[in-house]
Order: C-alpha cells, then sequence, then structure tokens
C-alpha cells in the first residue's frame, strides 16, 4: 500500500506515456471521401452541337435538302403530320408552319420576312424575325454563351448561337441531371459516408433535425 | 523498482540528511525516468513529420507579396514551382500576372436563365486546385422557392432530377469582389486586399488563418483549410498563379479570385465558360462597349444583401420575361393548331 501511495504519480504518468507512445487507438479523420465529378460536369462544349449547313442524313448517305427538294416538291400549307422527317415535332408555341422559317423555293436557306434568303449558318437572323428582346440583348452580350477571352484583343471569342442552345423545333431550354451536391464542412450531409453513428466534430454545425444521409 | 528488504529506520535517515537513502534514491530516479518517457512520449508526434511540413527558412524569411521584388517575386515563384513538381510529380505554370490597366471587373448573373445544374460549381474546383478532401467549393447555388428570396432557408443540397423544378428558382453564391470589402478591413496581418482591378486576393504565404475573414463576410464566400488540402496529381491544373491557384497549405484562407490567372490575360473565368445556359457574364465594366456594361445599363439589376454597405462587384439581372422552362408549351401549341390559320 505504501508503495503504491508513493510512487502512483511516476507510474500514471508512465502509463500516459506508453499510451501516448503506442497510439492503440489510431487517429481516423472525419473528412469524407472525394465525390467522384463526371465529367460533363465540367465539359464546356454548348447543349446542342448543330451542323449549321443544310445537310440531311438518311442511311448513311449526307444529302443536301435541295437533293431531294428540287424534284419533290411539298405542299406550300399542311396540317397533316409529315411523311418525311417524322423525328421533327414541330413544338414551337403559334409558330406551327414549316415555311415560317424554310424558305419556301430554296430548300437550302431559311427566310426572312420578306421573302428572302437567309443562309444556313445564320440561324441567329432568322430567330431574331420575332424575338426580337432575345435577338437586342444577345447581339449586346446579355443572353446566350460566349466562350474563350473576354477581351476580344487578347484571343478569340466564340460567340454561341441561338440553335446550339435551343432546339428550333422545340425551343425550350431542356431540364438536366444536377452535378453531384456540396459535401463541404458546413453545407454537406450531416454524416460523412463510413463513418455512420460517429459525432463528427467538424460537422457540428450541421443541424441536428435534417435526417442522416446514408450513401 | 522497489526493494524487498526493510530499509533502515525512518530516524536513521533523519540523522544523517547529507546522505541519499535507498529508498529517496529510487523514488526519485524513477520520477525522473517517468517525467524523461513522458516527455518523449509529448514529442513523439513529431515522429510523423515529413519533409516540408515545416517552413524552410527561405520560406519563414519570405516577405509580405507587396514588399517583394521583382527578383524575390520570381524566386518565390521558382521555389513554388519546385515545391508542386516535387508533391504531384507535375511541372506546373507558375505566373504572377498584374492587374491590368483601365480594367475593373465585373460579373452578372442571369438569375431568369439559371437551371442549378452546378457545373460552375465542378468547373470551379477543377479550374482552382482546392481541396477534395475535404471538399473546398467557391461556388454555393442555393434554390429557393419560387417568389421568395429567403436565402435562410435556401437549400444547398437539392439533387432531385433533374433541374430545374417547376417550382424553385436557383441562385449561385461565390465572392462578389466587394469595392467595400469587409473582409479585408479585418484581416490583423493585412494579409488580403483588393487590387486596382477589383479582385480581393490572398496571400496565402502571409495568412495566419485566424478565420476573421470568414466571420465577416456576408455572402459566406471565405473557405479556410482546416487540414492539409488533398488533390489527385491528375486532378492538378499545372496553370498556376500566385494570388490565385496554386496549392495552398493546411491552416490558410481561401476564395474566388474571378479566376485571376485567366481573366487577367483576357480569358473568361471557368465558371462561365462551362455554363450551359449563358446565365454568367463577365466584363471590364469600364468598357462602354462590355457586356457587362450594357447589363449595368440597361438590365433589371440587383445586388445580394445591399443593405452590408459592402458594392459588390457581382450582380444578378433578370429579363423582361423570365425563361419559360416551366411553360407547358405542348397544350399551347396543340390548341392553336386545332384552330387553324
Amino acid at each position: 500500500m505504501s508503495f503504491l501511495r508513493s510512487f502512483w504519480v511516476p507510474l500514471a504518468l508512465l502509463a500516459g506515456a506508453l499510451v501516448l507512445v503506442l497510439d492503440p487507438v489510431p487517429f481516423v479523420s472525419p473528412v469524407a471521401h472525394p465525390v467522384p465529378v463526371p465529367d460533363w460536369a465540367t465539359n464546356t462544349n454548348p447543349v446542342r452541337q448543330p451542323k449549321l449547313v443544310p445537310q440531311y442524313v438518311v442511311a448513311g448517305f449526307t444529302y443536301q435538302c435541295s437533293d431531294c427538294h428540287r424534284i419533290i416538291p411539298s405542299p406550300r400549307e399542311t396540317q397533316r403530320r409529315l411523311t418525311q422527317h417524322t423525328e421533327i415535332e414541330l413544338n414551337h408555341g403559334l409558330n406551327t408552319r414549316c415555311f415560317n422559317c424554310h424558305h419556301p423555293r430554296n430548300r437550302d436557306a431559311f427566310v426572312d420576312d420578306f421573302g428572302e434568303e437567309i443562309p444556313w449558318n445564320q440561324p441567329q437572323r432568322l430567330c431574331g424575325k420575332c424575338h426580337g428582346p432575345v435577338y437586342r440583348d444577345w447581339e449586346h452580350g446579355s443572353h446566350g454563351r460566349l466562350n474563350g477571352y473576354w477581351d476580344a484583343g487578347r484571343g478569340p471569342q466564340l460567340k454561341r448561337r441561338c440553335i446550339e442552345c435551343h432546339d428550333p423545333h422545340h425551343p425550350p431550354f431542356g431540364s438536366m441531371t444536377p452535378a453531384p451536391g456540396p459535401d463541404t464542412l458546413r453545407m454537406g450531409p450531416p454524416l460523412p459516408p463510413g463513418h455512420e453513428g460517429r459525432r463528427d466534430p467538424l460537422r457540428i454545425y450541421s443541424t441536428p433535425a435534417s435526417p442522416v444521409a446514408s450513401h | 523498482m522497489a526493494t524487498p528488504q526493510n530499509p533502515p529506520g525512518a530516524g536513521g535517515d533523519v540523522a544523517r540528511p547529507a546522505e541519499v537513502s535507498r529508498r529517496g534514491f529510487l523514488t526519485q530516479g524513477a520520477a525522473a525516468a517517468a517525467g524523461l518517457a513522458a516527455l518523449a512520449a509529448a514529442l513523439s508526434p513529431l515522429r510523423h513529420l515529413k519533409e516540408g511540413d515545416l517552413p524552410t527558412a527561405e520560406e519563414f524569411l519570405q516577405k509580405h507579396y507587396k514588399e517583394m521584388s521583382a527578383t524575390e517575386r520570381a524566386r518565390v515563384l521558382a521555389r513554388i514551382q519546385e515545391q508542386v513538381r516535387k508533391r504531384y510529380g507535375v511541372t506546373p505554370q507558375v505566373n504572377d500576372p498584374p492587374p491590368l490597366d483601365g480594367v475593373e471587373f465585373v460579373y452578372g448573373l442571369n438569375i431568369s436563365r439559371c437551371i442549378g445544374c452546378r457545373k460552375c460549381v465542378h468547373a470551379c474546383v477543377a479550374e482552382n486546385n482546392p481541396s477534395r478532401a475535404p471538399e473546398i467549393q467557391y461556388i454555393r447555388v442555393l434554390e429557393m422557392e419560387k417568389g421568395s428570396i429567403d436565402v435562410e432557408t435556401a437549400n444547398h443540397r437539392y439533387d432531385a432530377s433533374p433541374v430545374p423544378r417547376p417550382d424553385k428558382w436557383y441562385m449561385p453564391v461565390q465572392c462578389h469582389q466587394c469595392a467595400n470589402p469587409p473582409c479585408v478591413k479585418v484581416c490583423p496581418v493585412e494579409a488580403t486586399w483588393q487590387e486596382p482591378d477589383g479582385i480581393t486576393v490572398i496571400d496565402y504565404d502571409w495568412c495566419i488563418g485566424c478565420r476573421y475573414c470568414e466571420a465577416a463576410c456576408p455572402y459566406w464566400a471565405r473557405r479556410f483549410n482546416f487540414t492539409e488540402p488533398q488533390i489527385q496529381p491528375d486532378q492538378l491544373n499545372p496553370h498556376l498563379a500566385y494570388l490565385s491557384n496554386r496549392p495552398r497549405q493546411k491552416g490558410v484562407m481561401e476564395k474566388c479570385t474571378f479566376c485571376l490567372h485567366r481573366t487577367r490575360v483576357g480569358r473568361l473565368p471557368a465558371c462561365l465558360e462551362v455554363c450551359p445556359t449563358g446565365s454568367r457574364k463577365f466584363g471590364n465594366v469600364l468598357d462602354p462597349s462590355s457586356e457587362v456594361h450594357y447589363i449595368l445599363k440597361y438590365k433589371r439589376v440587383f445586388i445580394l444583401k445591399a443593405d452590408v454597405g459592402t458594392m459588390p462587384r457581382f450582380f444578378y439581372y433578370f429579363d423582361e420575361r423570365g425563361s419559360r422552362y416551366h411553360d407547358p408549351l405542348e397544350g399551347e401549341g396543340q390548341a392553336t393548331l386545332g384552330e387553324g390559320a
């Protein structure tokens, strides 16, 4: 007894030292594993890649639009569904006539308000016929996409055209699957993967009421 | 340690105080040994120190960014290049592009077009070399109820697919590069400051990690490296700049810099280039022909938390008529088709 009384301080110190040196309970970092990010999330290409040339591909062969339409005339107005081009579903609001946009005589061009031709590679002039305010905003850059350089004097600017984002036959911008959400310290889910049931000191700011996301 | 034999009587010890008793010697020796062992154990975490964990003399004596001469700056850039090469195995380009004359950067974000796809968040991460684990992201995309702008109840964690949801709207928030930045005012060591082109930057080698700026920012735009940032070598963007995307160390703040390594050489920021909807606009507001100049002049613009007086260079705007992604165009089209022309 007297031995313990006189030696308990050095013994406790030694025991503590042993624990520290041997490290029997290894430290497990509460940091979550990195979330894999899909490649499309950092891809800068526009949602559509139209060819901007009047070409049509059937069974592996590429035709100019005029190749067929020179010999096969289409009716001036049509209410029935198309027999050719059945993949096109015209869903453009009030604009339900093919020849509102396509030139009635030269199928390799679009048509403007005066019946003149608009080249296939300048669709913005066609869209501007009806969408005046948006065309104005696009010209000044507050609508639409720009890639490359903000300073045109230092490098090329790639101004995206209407149909690189909008399908002319179904114009509303589509919906998307969102890229993975945040797993950051204060924004992430309350418990990181692999740490279920452990109190996470780095996440004390997360709301305890929110349900535990187990993924 | 202890002796089994009975020591001499206590009276003998008192009688001969100058001599060391066997018991006293053992007690003091054991205590000293235990103390030494405890000291060694307390220092034992030093075993885990790796090369590069402690600053070299050169790093320790490095001057503040603004006080460096051109040769000193070049030497620091070469040192950073060498450190990154050693750590990640890729040889980066480390630059220090200066602010451009007659340029003040401004960001515009069209909230009537944003669909909340979060591509900007991940393009920013890929460009700016923040830590992947724990995750650090500069851009937060808030999902809010239509008709409200309550950032307190906004949701970061939406994962409903697809976006946009018809009854929600989305507002990305990142550093607003304020003209009156509270984060700069509170820094006790002047490790963060506003550049002439309007970008608030951080000297990561000068930051002491007190996180005052994080607390001061009303937009929650600053991030702290709680641990050593983890980046896979193949994820590292090798085009580095001293004030923006060079790899950070543990214990320093970081933030959006409008991608100054890109924008100061004329390129667009990474978050803008990736935006599929074209909601993001960037440019020199001092140039009357720039996109952002047009937006500020003709569009309806608002700033977030205008009442705190930070004068942000980040403007939200919207169109006369918002995006119609939620409108049932199909029904309209068929109805008019039936009426005939």
